[in-house]
């Protein structure tokens, strides 16, 4: 379609009589709500109705049988004495904040690296360090529990080959390591795909700050500091924000890695909803409300970090 | 993307002019160093994983990092053991019809969204939108237990309306800010000539978004491919489960054949590597507009 008959018919458009204009935007009506109707519906059924139900549930007491019972704020006050609901709190929390804060330094400080290195080079490290980021959490959550295997493992060989016998280690089974084990993994799955958002937001710095920045005579850490971080603000309120949702809403590495074990150690709040609702142990009684509960803190957890966003953003365009 | 490419190319000569001028050249080779030792760490693991199911299964524990001699006997093992051809089938299918599904949702209200004019767009919008993020770890119970009550948990139509849900309102906000980048003219225009509604989506909209469906194709596909909570929680005949809790069941079971087990998780993972390298331009820029745009 050229752009002279576009703009005739444009012409044409304005010189149509009112009832044919209106015609024409009933069409638009019709249309607008076939389209969006199909997905809205989806979305009510299986997105927000779930989300109210989910509050509901959080407030009664469930076994899936029979009829909820109402129980009030029982389940959100129950949380206070129950000693797994407050490792799965404070690991959560922890989890949450440090892997945003490894997850965001650390692929900043690479994609800066990449962009001062030769072009090839850039090309291979980005595929490279991307790779992680595609596989699945089960396949990587199975992959690093057989290397940090205690005793058949490749981490503890290697720590052996290399005369650091001495710092070999149950990983997975010893409940002071067991966390900071999983989060390597988690690190080592999100560095690639945070670092190439990283290095499209320093292609699009514009070059003349740099210039002007040199000509000011600023350091290579000076431009860095004062031009590269700045121009990035805005991006990194992105990185963070995905970071911190991804930690509340943790649950699949460490599920498929330890199920939450040993003895509740590396229990999240994703972790012990799931075990609550749908049991790790055969035979017990499906607590959905008290699981309720912990979903609903997640949705607010994940709210907090869209907060997060938004507040940074804001910050930044100023 | 060709001004992005042009300050692509800008910005590391004019760090290379610098680099030059305060004769730091030592600096440069040091941060290559670093990179390089960083990407091999990171692939480390997956070479071990290749490596392992590629071994004889007598040589797997106390040997050599790189093996003396190759077999892909436990490949063979693991296909025909766990009826790996039956849940990578059953992956497949239901990944493609998510796509499917999530392309034909996503585009026809991310175009009604971008282009058409009708009362409480914007609270729909809004409504999607404010959603877009919830976890499917918050939504597991409340949407197990309406899986139930429709009659679909344990079925895999069941799985793929859980999919379709949650995937196409992100999907959506991607192909809106497409359809935005398009002119009005085009559909005003189209509309004169006496093209119906869909019609103008069908014909002259649609082939015109190319790029963006390509992005949400690769997306979903990587996405649902990976899946893992929901395909544990909603399917509980054997039969049915796609790949990743079918990995995942292997552990117990090959606890000690780890050939087995690594020539599974390397077969899994084939897909979506495939994917990546065809489409890998497509896929980097989609990742990165999505968050960007977000």
């Amino acid at each position: 379609m050229s752009t002279s008959s576009t703009l005739r018919a444009g012409v044409r458009l304005r010189s149509r009589s009112g009832a044919s204009l209106w015609k024409l935007q009933r069409s638009e009506r019709v249309a607008g709500y076939g389209f969006v109707v199909p997905i809205t519906v989806l979305f009510v059924l299986f997105v927000g109705w779930p989300i109210v139900f989910a509050v509901y549930l959080s407030f009664t007491r469930w076994s899936g049988f029979g009829s909820p019972t109402v129980i009030g704020v029982d389940n959100y006050t129950r949380m206070f004495s129950d000693p797994v609901a407050a490792t799965a709190f404070w690991n959560t929390i922890v989890f949450a904040l440090v892997t945003t804060l490894l997850q965001t330094v650390i692929p900043l400080i690479i994609a800066v690296l990449l962009s001062n290195v030769w072009r090839g080079l850039s090309v291979v490290v980005r595929t490279l360090l991307f790779i992680p980021g595609i596989i699945s959490f089960v396949v990587s959550g199975v992959l690093w529990k057989l290397i940090y295997d205690p005793n058949l493992g490749t981490l503890n060989n290697l720590l052996k080959s290399i005369g650091l016998g001495a710092w070999q280690q149950h990983w997975l089974s010893d409940p002071a390591l067991v966390m900071p084990s999983i989060l390597v993994v988690s690190l080592w799955g999100a560095v690639g795909m945070n670092m190439l958002i990283f290095f499209a937001g320093i292609q699009g710095v514009d070059p003349t700050y740099y210039e002007a920045a040199e000509v000011d005579g600023a350091s290579r850490w000076q431009q860095f500091w004062y031009v590269t971080v700045p121009s990035l603000r805005v991006v990194t309120a992105i990185v963070i924000s995905l970071n911190l949702m991804n930690g509340f809403k943790v649950f699949d590495l460490i599920y498929v890695m330890t199920a939450g074990g040993p003895n509740h150690a590396s229990e999240v709040f994703g972790t012990y909803l799931y075990s609550l609702a749908f049991g790790s142990t055969a035979g017990s009684i499906p607590q959905l409300g008290y699981g309720s509960a912990f979903s609903v803190i997640v949705m607010l957890l994940c709210g907090v970090a869209v907060l997060v966003q938004i507040v940074l953003s804001r910050r930044a365009s100023r | 993307m060709t001004a992005l490419a042009t300050r692509a190319e800008q910005t590391p000569r004019l760090r290379a002019r610098t680099a030059r001028r305060r004769r730091f050249p030592v600096g440069r080779s040091f941060v290559a160093f670093v990179l390089l030792a960083i990407s091999a760490f990171t692939i480390f693991p997956l070479i071990w994983l290749v490596l392992t199911s590629i071994r004889p299964a007598n040589t797997v524990f106390g040997g050599s990092f790189w093996p003396t001699s190759v077999t892909f006997d436990a490949y063979v093992r693991a296909w025909n053991s766990t009826d790996f051809g039956l849940h990578f089938a059953n992956s497949l299918w239901i990944t493609l019809a998510t796509v499917l599904g999530v392309v034909i949702f996503a585009s026809l209200s991310g175009y009604a969204f971008a282009k058409l004019r009708f009362p409480f767009k914007n609270v729909i919008y809004v409504l999607l939108l404010a959603t877009l993020m919830m976890p499917s770890t918050s939504l597991i119970i409340p949407l197990y237990l309406q899986l139930k009550s429709f009659g679909l948990l344990n079925t895999q139509v069941g799985l793929l309306v859980l999919y379709v849900s949650s995937s196409a309102p992100f999907s959506m906000f991607l192909m809106r800010a497409f359809f935005e980048t398009l002119p009005d003219e085009l559909i005003q225009a189209a509309r004169i000539d006496g093209s119906g509604e869909f019609q103008i989506f069908w014909r002259i909209v649609l082939p015109l978004a190319r790029p963006g469906l390509a992005t949400v194709i690769i997306f979903q596909f990587l996405q649902t491919w990976n899946e893992f909570i929901y395909a544990n929680t909603v399917l509980q005949n054997t039969d049915e489960l796609p790949l990743q809790p079918v990995l995942f069941g292997l552990v117990g079971q090959y606890q000690t054949d780890w050939p087995t087990l690594c020539a599974g998780l390397t077969m899994s993972i084939v897909p979506v590597i495939l994917v990546y390298v065809w489409m890998q331009r497509q896929f980097v820029a989609g990742m990165t507009l999505g968050a960007v745009k977000n």
